[in-house]
């Protein structure tokens, strides 16, 4: 029982849970879907076919989603997080062996309107098993060998079984989200250090290995290695993708070229334009105004998740706020990064706005979760 | 850490003495420690919250500078106005067998403009506005008088447009010569030729890539400077393509059928004259590629002749029953039991019609005869089947000159078990291109080489390796003429043209297993003419319905193969093929038939 779970009757129910809702981070996304929205018709050059009205249908799905999390009491889905967590599991086994099966190509499970990934489903209910993992755990336990080595074991499982569809942004996303989520409930930071110590020491030998006598590696890894920071799927040979958006990015200048002016993109000169590369779209037909705009609105949904996360008293509520905020910035910051040249191409989305059914429904679920914590937050004073 | 007690005796015994509950003392000290805690816990937990805000903030800024610095800096223009990195130009032309133009170079210009060298902005923005109504006169205004140096006004000027813009006589307006991908003959052989865009682009020139077919799969011989002025001839004949796409987009009407493919070989070279696949592009506006949630095949840049992997049905049979002659395991006349239906665990095989009890293997192919070909394959072997399947090409892509053929991999069964042998031999557990069944009917065709398929134009006769003998392929040919003769295939008759060919009418697969009752592949084989085959043609109908009886008929006799017919009909005279009277006498027939 959380200190909660003894304040039920302080908490709003019945319909009368809608008015307690965080509605200014309701209408943020939805302000950010529509930014999608528009991209999206106006990169399919000016038609709401074939992305804008599909995504349209599967944001009104994934709204729907939101609000049926988020009215079902927090506590019931802290219950539910061990839950959550095999399913989804058990889920990338699935489609880790029928993949095998069917050829390849069968990460997908299919619901009708739109078809749900279980590595993107891995992403929310990961956070949900840290949070209701540290809200167990006493606090004076936290740093102790054991029970640090649990949660590694939690995030590294699904990561390999992501690394293995091979899906390198997903895998980098849950590590990062998990590592935060570590850090947030307060792990010593002498444990970060270490990892992040050893990581760089041993990616940098094996680098500085290259060549010499001792390497460490043999020279097809390295090669592997190369694709895999520098994907060869790119049929125009490696930095197609960044110098076209690069350009793009340059052409909008300040204020852009305007609404479905945009020729890098239009002229597919971007094979990207409407999922990972989406930004560029952006970028170029509403400058740097119209893509510090869209920043703007992304920093003011974490800062809503965090003063969501400070309004709770409950360690649960707030770890996992905080989680889906994690979640989220790594999302967009990733993404953007990988558009400008900041950081190398691996296949992330741009959280909201990208084409793509399975990573909205996923956030908008995960935002549901926030509201639930909004809305179910204790109301008593403190004792 | 010292903690204070929390029964600090002291006080419980003056407590005790003042007459109270020491009790209250305990749960005082407990109250306070928990709270001492918790404030802990919490002052970490904000700690730890601030250093992620700090991260996130750094994230934003980094974010939010390079957007900036990004954003002010000029649009990228080096490569072309760099010396020394030219951007290749003059891609080469792209013709037929015959040296009529597929692909060629379209030269055309862009317009941009140097704003300090222009006399008057004002002026020359009005009259681009004039020449060009899409253009926004006071973003130009404003661009031509700001600090740009360089501003991008059009891309491809058309030359009327390029006088227009010449006469309004400011120096600050300078045009570039910029190269454009023409396909003259619109969707004409579209597949096969693919398409192109534009790579870099500079202000002197804009580099031309290859994006599909043949655009894609030469494109490095296209562009290389070294070939300038000798075009890339294929072995296709506009003439014909342009027959044999008229034909099938009538007969894929007339049909109902939603797609349609048709290939004609060369048995000899290989080459392949004609390819077609319905529905089509223009190549000159390439479609955008179909978004992931959608079946690629639905696209019109699907090459249903080379990326779509049918089960091709009966076609199949004839390649048993060469393999069993070839072998010496039968001869046309052996009489083969068919009684039916063969069970195989829950499996059953059994004949359209009941052919009776048993038939000659002539009879079998005439008739296709499910069961008797499964017996075939049951003394032929697993092993044997594999091996002879394996030099027809059927394991592999096809080594076809066209991108995208390679990653056509016919999908063969995991497990090679009995029942796959036989249910292959009918051609169902095996599915391929069309294309790898024009070269293995091209095999059956020109007396057991195996012919690899090729776009290119080739001199002379290709020599692959002997796959059957002269005699068994002699034989496969005078039963596949009886299909017309006498068998499924009777609306194949073309007066002048003996056809031989075989029909195949598979039952289209279920995405999740199974097979539709009401959706076919529907193949017609063919090699013409039947006493010397000189081509070979397939055609594919997906998913016919030919409405004009009292039920639908969806069987290749009657759907693909009228088409495939007038398709002869209209493309044997094309092809330089005189029309003759059959030889009466075909000494091999009169053994058969008796």
């Amino acid at each position: 029982m959380s200190y909660l779970e003894y304040n039920v009757q302080s908490t709003p129910t019945g319909p009368r849970k809608i008015l307690y809702l965080n509605w200014p981070l309701a209408l943020l996304l939805c302000t950010v879907a529509c930014v999608g929205f528009l991209q999206l018709y106006s990169v399919a050059g000016g038609s709401l076919y074939p992305w804008a009205e599909p995504q349209m249908k599967r944001f009104a799905l994934g709204l729907t989603a939101m609000m049926m999390v988020a009215m079902v009491p927090i506590w019931f889905w802290r219950n539910m997080s061990v839950v959550a967590y095999l399913l989804s599991v058990i889920l990338l086994i699935g489609v880790e062996l029928m993949g095998i099966e069917g050829k390849g190509a069968q990460r997908w499970i299919d619901l009708g309107v739109i078809r749900l990934q279980p590595s993107e489903l891995m992403k929310i209910t990961l956070i949900m098993l840290l949070a209701a993992y540290y809200d167990w755990l006493p606090a004076r336990r936290t740093s102790h060998p054991f029970w640090v080595l649990v949660p590694v074991m939690i995030i590294l499982f699904p990561t390999y079984l992501v690394l293995r569809q091979p899906d390198l942004g997903t895998s980098i996303l849950l590590l990062a989200a998990g590592g935060g989520m570590m850090f947030l409930a307060g792990v010593h930071w002498a444990y970060f250090a270490a990892v992040i110590a050893s990581g760089v020491g041993l990616v940098s030998a094996v680098f500085e290995s290259r060549g010499t006598d001792w390497q460490l590696i043999k020279d097809y890894q390295f090669r592997r290695i190369d694709t895999f920071l520098d994907p060869a799927s790119d049929p125009l040979g490696a930095g197609y993708h960044i110098t076209q958006s690069k350009i793009a990015l340059g052409s909008g200048g300040w204020t852009g070229r305007g609404f479905m002016q945009g020729t890098q993109s239009r002229l597919n000169f971007l094979p990207e334009k409407h999922t990972d590369f989406i930004f560029t779209t952006l970028a170029e037909e509403f400058g740097f105004i119209g893509g510090i705009s869209l920043l703007a609105l992304y920093v003011l949904i974490i800062v809503f998740c965090i003063h969501t996360a400070l309004a709770t008293r409950d360690r649960y509520s707030s770890l996992i706020t905080l989680g889906v905020a994690i979640t989220f910035f790594l999302f967009f910051s990733v993404n953007m990064s990988m558009v400008m040249g900041l950081a190398p191409v691996v296949g992330v989305p741009l959280p909201m706005v990208s084409y793509g059914g399975s990573a909205m429904l996923v956030l908008m679920v995960a935002f549901g979760l926030v509201q639930s914590a909004h809305i179910h937050r204790p109301r008593g004073r403190r004792r | 850490m010292i903690r204070t007690p929390l029964r600090p005796l002291a006080r419980i015994l003056s407590a005790r003495d003042r007459g109270e509950n020491p009790d209250a003392i305990e749960r005082e000290n407990l109250r306070r420690r928990h709270e001492e805690m918790q404030d802990k816990s919490r002052a970490r937990a904000e700690g730890r919250l601030l250093v992620l805000g700090l991260v996130f903030f750094c994230a934003f800024s980094a974010i939010g500078a390079r957007m900036g610095v990004v954003s002010v800096s000029e649009a990228e223009e080096p490569e072309a106005n760099a010396i020394g990195t030219p951007i290749a130009a003059q891609r080469g032309d792209i013709v037929d067998r015959h040296g009529r133009i597929l692909a060629t170079n379209f030269e055309t210009h862009s317009l941009y403009a140097q704003p300090p060298q222009m006399v008057d902005p004002v002026a020359s923005a009005k009259g681009l506005k004039a020449i060009f109504p899409d253009l926004d006169e006071e973003r130009l205004i404003r661009d031509f008088t700001g600090k740009r140096k360089f501003v991008w006004i059009k891309k491809r000027i058309s030359p009327e447009q390029k006088q227009a813009v010449h006469d309004i006589g400011d120096p600050g307006l300078l045009f570039g010569p910029r190269e454009m991908r023409l396909y003259p003959n619109g969707t004409l052989a579209a597949h096969v030729l693919g398409g192109a865009s534009f790579g870099k682009e500079g202000v002197n020139a804009a580099e031309v890539i290859g994006v599909a077919g043949v655009e894609k799969q030469f494109d490095g011989y296209l562009r290389d400077p070294a070939n300038a002025g000798q075009p890339l001839e294929l072995s296709l004949d506009l003439t014909v393509q342009a027959a044999a796409e008229r034909v099938l987009a009538g007969g894929m009407k007339i049909m109902n059928a939603r797609g349609a493919a048709s290939i004609l070989m060369d048995v000899h070279t290989g080459e392949v004259i004609s390819m077609v696949s319905l529905p089509n592009f223009d190549p000159n506006d390439r479609p955008a590629p179909p978004t992931s949630g959608f079946d690629p095949s639905v696209s019109p840049l699907f090459n249903r002749a080379v990326q779509g992997l049918y089960e091709l049905g009966s076609t199949f049979k004839i390649f048993a029953v060469a393999q069993a002659m070839n072998l010496g395991l039968v001869t046309p006349e052996t009489i083969i039991d068919t009684r039916g239906p063969i069970r195989w665990g829950k499996f059953r095989i059994s004949d359209f019609h009941n052919y009776g009890n048993e038939l000659s293997v002539t009879k079998i192919i005439e008739k296709s005869s499910n069961i008797g070909t499964a017996r075939l394959a049951q003394q032929i072997g697993a092993e044997r089947q594999k091996q002879f399947l394996a030099s027809l090409g059927f394991f592999e892509p096809t080594p076809f000159e066209v991108v995208e053929s390679a990653g056509a991999q016919p999908l063969l069964p995991k497990n090679w078990s009995e029942l796959s042998t036989m249910t292959i031999s009918y051609g169902h557990g095996l599915s391929a291109s069309p294309l790898h069944l024009a070269a293995a009917y091209a095999t059956v065709a020109n007396g057991g080489h195996y012919v690899s398929p090729t776009i290119l134009k080739k001199e002379g006769v290709q020599h692959g390796p002997q796959v059957m003998s002269e005699q068994a392929s002699r034989d496969s040919r005078i039963m596949l003429r009886r299909v017309v003769t006498e068998g499924t295939a009777s609306l194949a008759e073309v007066p002048g043209y003996a056809v031989a060919g075989k029909t195949g009418t598979a039952d289209k697969p279920k995405p999740r297993g199974g097979y539709y009752e009401d959706k076919v592949i529907a193949t017609f084989a063919s090699m013409f003419p039947a006493n010397d085959p000189k081509y070979v043609l397939i055609v594919t109908l997906d998913e016919p319905s030919e409405n004009s009886g009292s039920e639908p008929r969806r069987t290749a006799g009657w759907t693909a193969v009228p088409v495939a017919a007038e398709m002869i009909a209209r493309v044997a005279p094309l092809l330089g093929l005189r029309p003759e009277i059959e030889p009466r006498v075909q000494p091999s027939v009169t053994l058969a038939s008796n």
